[in-house]
Order: structure tokens, then C-alpha cells, then sequence
């Protein structure tokens, strides 16, 4: 078997890649180790309505809901309100996370590319040291896929990068263990994403409620690893929603695990080979979110191999230019939101609580450094200094 | 003695790949929608058995 790329991986950078390059003119196979794409999911299922500019996604299935901002609780229950314009990249839309992995992968399969499912990639192929495809197997079958370029979508736990010699081991300082419930039979009526804070409530993470309709939500908790201890995430979800009034009836119609990259960016390319997505630990280390960047990354790197193609040229330096590409729109973004990361773990449960009680009325809507800090200074004068940190990432 | 072996309770796991992003001797694989750890390469430092968000992963028992 002879492609111009193969893509491990269906998810969104998976399916985005290989759509934006088979658009370009390349011969594109994805592998995906599973039976169906999409399935299981492994995501809370928020997503920035800034998906809708790629018009990669045809009608509405895959939206369950659409949110109006999102709500950050502090530990003493002191909310702050974000509107939908200043709610940050991961709020917009609640998704069908299986259906909306299908319709970027169907949208990618119309551009013409083709996928093997149940066909879990083995090693890289290499002749004379070079990267020449993927080792596979399908069922009882060992697979040879030939190659030009190597596309490593394959998440969090991704191997692809390590048989290139890219390190991707994350510390557990650096991931989000997650789980989530899909629950039913609650009272939980509003148009936000809600955010909870707090060291009893998720040690280096926060729990979320993300309505999916009337009476349905996914309601999850993210911990650091490096906090979290066996079972850890689970019994303090099912603390969290026994104490909550609203969600206590609930019950659940699916239960998911997760595991979200929350370290900084590796390496994305090395020779011709390629990684987008968590693969490249793409995440935003504050929210967790991915799906957005994956998407991007996605285009990006598909546009790069796409010319690659045309020019038949396979060097690093030719695919450069996905890497340029995507550091320069979110690259800086996601070092900052690490540093902030960073200083927020350090954070007291009080300095939180103070500050939500300081933003709890503030407008985010007419921003500005000046008016948060005089916002800040007004009601807690110690929070100043709590956050010189943050002040000098401001300025810097 | 030797020390036990981090162990996956199969029919627990729900396949987040969590505990192979962050295994340091790359022990543990995805095998059909399950994580299973090498005995070999494990070196038991309990990093995936804390960092499991379900508990689905335990020492293995000691043969009698």
C-alpha cells in the first residue's frame, strides 16, 4: 500500500489533517485503532463557536447545546460571569462529541481520503534510517503502509512521536485525570458553562457542569495527576454532585474517562513526520481545551503537507511551515496560559475566594488592565500583591 | 523480593490513555479499547496506579 501521507488517528487533528491535504491534491489513508470513529469519547464536549469559521461542519447534529458564556465558581460558591464574547476559547457550543468526530471525518472522506478502522499502527516503516511509512495490523493482518509523510494524531497517550524519537512521556505535574457523567433527572436550567474551583472540590483542576439540554449535563472533574490518588477523581465528582441539590437526583446515562495534556507543546515535526492535536500537547494548560486548537493545527499542518506533495519535497525544512504556522496563531497563547497555570496552582482556596468576591460585578464586557485592577484593589487591597506575578505576565 | 506490578483491572478500564502518557517506561499499551501494562518494563512506581481517575489500576496480587 502507497499513500502520499498516512494519518494515525481519527479525531478532529486526525480527520482535519487529512481533509485540508487531500483538498491540496494528496492521496491521504487514515488508520484509526478503533471500531468506530468517535467512539468512545473521552471529552467534556465544550467547544468555541470559532469553529464555525473553518466550515468544516455541515447542519446542526452535532450541537447539543448553545451557551451563553460561562461561570466560574470560587471555593466559598463567589461566582464571576463571562458573556459568550469574553468567556475565552473553550465555551460556545456543547457538542455530540462521537457525532461531531464523525462529521469532520465524513467531510475529510469527501475531500477523498480514505480510512482503515480497526488497524492499530505498530512501529514507523524505515529503509536506510529514513521514515517510510507505518508498520500496521488489522485484525490477524501485518500491515506495510508506505508513506511520504507520517501524521502522528494520535492523542494523549501518542506513540507515534516516541518512534521518532520526539519525547511526549508526560510528567504527572502535567495532565488532567478526568471522568465524567452524562446525567439525566436533574434541575439544572442554565445557558452557562459552569467552572468550579477549589482544593476539596479538584486539586489542580476544577469540576465542571456543561448543559446538554433540558434536564441532561455532562457534569466531570479534572485533577492533577500529580495530586490525585487512586480512584481520587471519582469519589470527589461523586462528593460534588451528592452535595449540589440540583444534580444529587440525577443519574447517569454514560460515564467516560479522560485524560487532558496540560504541559507545554513538543516538538511537532521531526524529518517528514508530523504531530497535530494532543499529540503535540496543542492543550490549553488553564482550560484543558483542545478541540479548537486541534482544528487549527489540523488546517494548518493539511496545507503544509499538501504542498509538500505538489513539490515533492518531504524535508523538515519544507514542513516547517506547519510549525511556524500554528506557534504563531496560539503557539504564544498556550506558554503564557502555561506560566498563568503555574501561579494559579499556587493559589490559596481564600485568594481565589477574593478573588471572585472583587470581579463577582465586574463587566468583562468593557475590559480594560486599568478598571480589573482598580476592580481588585478597591474590595481586596492584598490581592495586589498575591498577583504581581500575573501583573508582570501582563506586561510582559 | 520483588517488588509487585502495577496491574490493570480490565473490566474497570475505560480506556482514557492517561496511564501510558505518563508511564515513564513506556509500559503500557492499548490492546482492543484496554490498557495492559508489560510486567517487563514496569518498574512499579505507582505513577499510573495514583494517577487512574476510576481506580482501575492496582498492584498485582502475589502468586501464592
Amino acid at each position: 500500500m502507497k499513500y502520499d501521507v498516512v494519518v494515525v488517528g481519527s479525531g478532529p487533528a486526525g480527520s482535519v489533517t487529512a481533509r485540508f491535504a487531500a483538498e491540496a491534491g494528496a492521496k491521504v489513508l487514515i488508520v484509526e485503532r478503533r471500531a468506530e470513529v468517535g467512539v468512545p469519547v473521552l471529552c467534556g464536549e465544550g467547544i468555541s463557536q470559532k469553529v464555525d469559521n473553518f466550515k468544516i461542519l455541515e447542519g446542526k447534529r452535532w450541537i447539543a447545546t448553545k451557551m451563553e458564556g460561562a461561570r466560574i465558581f470560587s471555593p466559598n460558591g463567589t461566582h464571576i460571569t463571562l458573556s459568550a464574547e469574553f468567556a475565552g476559547s473553550e465555551t460556545g457550543y456543547v457538542v455530540y462529541r462521537d457525532i461531531f468526530d464523525q462529521e469532520l471525518a465524513r467531510g475529510a472522506i469527501k475531500k477523498g481520503v480514505e480510512i482503515m478502522l480497526n488497524t492499530c499502527a505498530l512501529d514507523l516503516l524505515k529503509k536506510d534510517g529514513q521514515i517510510k511509512g507505518i508498520k500496521a495490523q488489522h485484525f490477524n493482518e501485518k500491515l506495510e503502509i508506505e508513506a511520504d509523510v507520517v501524521v502522528g494524531a494520535d492523542g494523549v497517550e501518542s506513540r507515534v512521536g516516541k518512534w521518532a524519537g520526539i519525547q511526549t512521556t508526560l510528567k504527572p505535574h502535567d495532565l488532567e485525570t478526568c471522568v465524567q457523567y452524562t446525567l439525566t433527572n436533574i434541575e439544572w436550567d442554565s445557558p452557562y458553562c459552569d467552572f468550579f474551583l477549589g482544593k476539596h472540590v479538584a486539586p489542580g483542576g476544577y469540576v465542571w457542569v456543561f448543559p446538554k439540554g433540558k434536564d441532561v449535563a455532562n457534569v466531570g472533574i479534572g485533577i492533577l495527576a500529580s495530586l490525585s490518588e487512586s480512584g481520587l477523581a471519582v469519589k470527589l465528582l461523586d462528593k460534588f454532585i451528592a452535595t449540589h441539590p440540583e444534580l444529587k437526583k440525577g443519574e447517569p446515562l454514560r460515564v467516560i474517562t479522560g485524560a487532558d495534556p496540560v504541559g507545554e507543546p513538543v516538538e511537532s515535526i521531526r524529518d517528514n513526520l508530523i504531530l497535530v492535536g494532543d499529540a503535540a500537547r496543542q492543550v490549553d494548560p488553564i482550560t484543558g481545551g483542545g478541540l479548537m486548537n486541534s482544528i487549527e493545527a489540523g488546517k494548518y499542518a493539511g496545507e503544509t503537507i499538501g504542498k509538500a506533495v505538489k513539490t515533492q519535497r518531504f524535508d523538515s525544512q519544507t514542513l516547517s511551515e506547519y510549525e511556524t504556522h500554528w506557534k504563531k496563531a496560539f503557539g504564544k497563547k498556550l506558554h503564557r496560559n502555561y506560566v498563568v497555570k503555574e501561579i494559579m496552582l499556587d493559589m490559596e482556596d481564600k485568594t481565589l475566594d477574593m478573588l471572585a468576591d472583587s470581579l463577582k460585578d465586574y463587566k468583562f464586557e468593557e475590559f480594560s488592565t486599568m478598571s480589573i485592577i482598580k476592580a481588585l484593589v478597591t474590595k481586596h487591597p492584598s490581592l495586589l500583591v498575591k498577583l504581581t506575578p500575573l501583573m508582570k505576565l501582563a506586561r510582559s | 523480593m520483588e517488588k509487585p506490578k502495577a496491574f490493570v483491572r480490565k473490566e474497570k478500564c475505560l480506556a482514557c490513555g492517561g496511564c501510558i502518557s505518563v508511564c515513564p517506561q513506556d509500559a503500557i499499551l492499548m490492546v482492543i479499547s484496554k490498557a495492559l501494562v508489560n510486567k517487563e518494563q514496569c518498574n512499579s512506581c505507582s505513577i499510573c496506579v495514583k494517577t487512574c481517575p476510576i481506580g482501575a489500576i492496582s498492584w498485582e496480587e502475589e502468586p501464592l
